[in-house]
């Protein structure tokens, strides 16, 4: 197609969706209203039934955990497919770099980015624990520390060497974690109807507002979605960099 | 609307703005964390600290991470014809 057909076909598909998008710009809601109730009706109601302070952990971990179940497993079954596509060709042998780009020499790291990487990976990680652990009180959860102590992890790579990051990174151990996320959701919500509730009910003690131990079984799912996600995500990472990587010596492709 | 949330607005248009137009593939890579980084302000302005988070760890870190590992092995420099 020459660029002519191209802006041709581009501008009528303008002029065609123009009035349907002005359509839907009218009746957009002004900007920070929410006409549902919703919202509204957890701010008002959660804290006195859940005994949390972060409103966004009630919904995601107990009033829609089923929701977050399905998140968790569509999760497990992303990663696992990665997973199945390319270690398969790979195999689980150590290598010692990654990959690197074209003929670009390999520098040496500097100290400062080490030492700068020996600062930052301790705090980072502490922050992403703190942030998992205090999903019922503060802003953030499982997801969020997951992801930011799995990315954390590359500081590793990054200011010591790719062989430790690779040798400290046990593939093994980290699918098993993975699947071990996924079951206490699960468990989480078999458990209450092994004691007669309904699926994913809150039957634990609910503790007192503000504590660390407290929102029940909202503190369980949060740990299971923490695994699942640290796991997977380290799993991924695990899985790209050593699909780029170089071959080493003796070693098929 | 705060002048802050304008600032913040003309931030995120412009850094994304910044991903479409740089051209060379590595670039775009680093500009998405770029964009990543104005949105997660976004929303800590709006306060959403929660998707901010979210947006940090993934859309900052992971996906532009996954985007450098995968361009290593491509080769995306063809022969200039």
């Amino acid at each position: 197609m020459t660029r002519k057909a191209r802006l041709l076909v581009a501008v009528l598909c303008a002029l065609v969706s123009a009035p349907a998008i002005a359509v839907v710009i009218m009746h957009i809601p002004a900007f920070g209203r929410h006409p549902l109730p919703y919202g509204d009706a957890i701010n008002h109601t959660a804290g006195a039934q859940r005994h949390v302070t972060n409103m966004v952990s009630a919904v995601n971990f107990d009033y829609r955990a089923f929701d977050t179940l399905g998140e968790e497993l569509m999760l497990v079954a992303a990663v696992t497919g990665t997973l199945v596509l390319l270690r398969g060709r790979r195999g689980e042998s150590l290598s010692d770099r990654a990959a690197q780009a074209g003929n670009r020499p390999v520098c040496e790291r500097s100290e400062a980015v080490t030492l700068a990487c020996r600062f930052f990976l301790p705090l980072i990680t502490t922050f992403g624990i703190y942030v998992i652990l205090h999903a019922q009180l503060t802003p953030g959860g499982g997801f969020q520390g997951g992801a930011i102590v799995a990315s954390g992890t590359l500081l590793l790579y990054l200011g010591e060497s790719y062989r430790l990051w690779r040798r400290l990174v046990r593939s093994r151990l980290l699918d098993m974690l993975e699947a071990a996320g996924a079951l206490v959701l699960v468990l989480c919500g078999l458990g209450p109807m092994a004691r007669g509730g309904a699926f994913l009910q809150n039957v634990l003690q609910l503790g007192q507002t503000g504590a660390l131990l407290s929102g029940g079984l909202i503190l369980v799912e949060n740990a299971g979605v923490a695994l699942a996600v640290t796991a997977g995500f380290i799993l991924l990472l695990l899985e790209f960099l050593e699909e780029t990587r170089a071959t080493c010596e003796g070693e098929g492709p | 609307m705060t002048a802050l949330l304008v600032l913040m607005f003309v931030l995120v248009a412009g850094t994304g703005a910044g991903v479409v137009l740089a051209r060379e593939p590595r670039r775009q890579a680093l500009a998405i964390a770029v964009n990543g980084v104005a949105l997660s302000l976004l929303f800590v302005v709006l306060r959403a600290p929660d998707v901010a988070y979210s947006e940090i760890a993934v859309g900052t870190a992971l996906v532009p991470l996954m985007f450098l590992a995968v361009l290593v092995s491509l080769r995306t420099d063809r022969p200039k014809s």
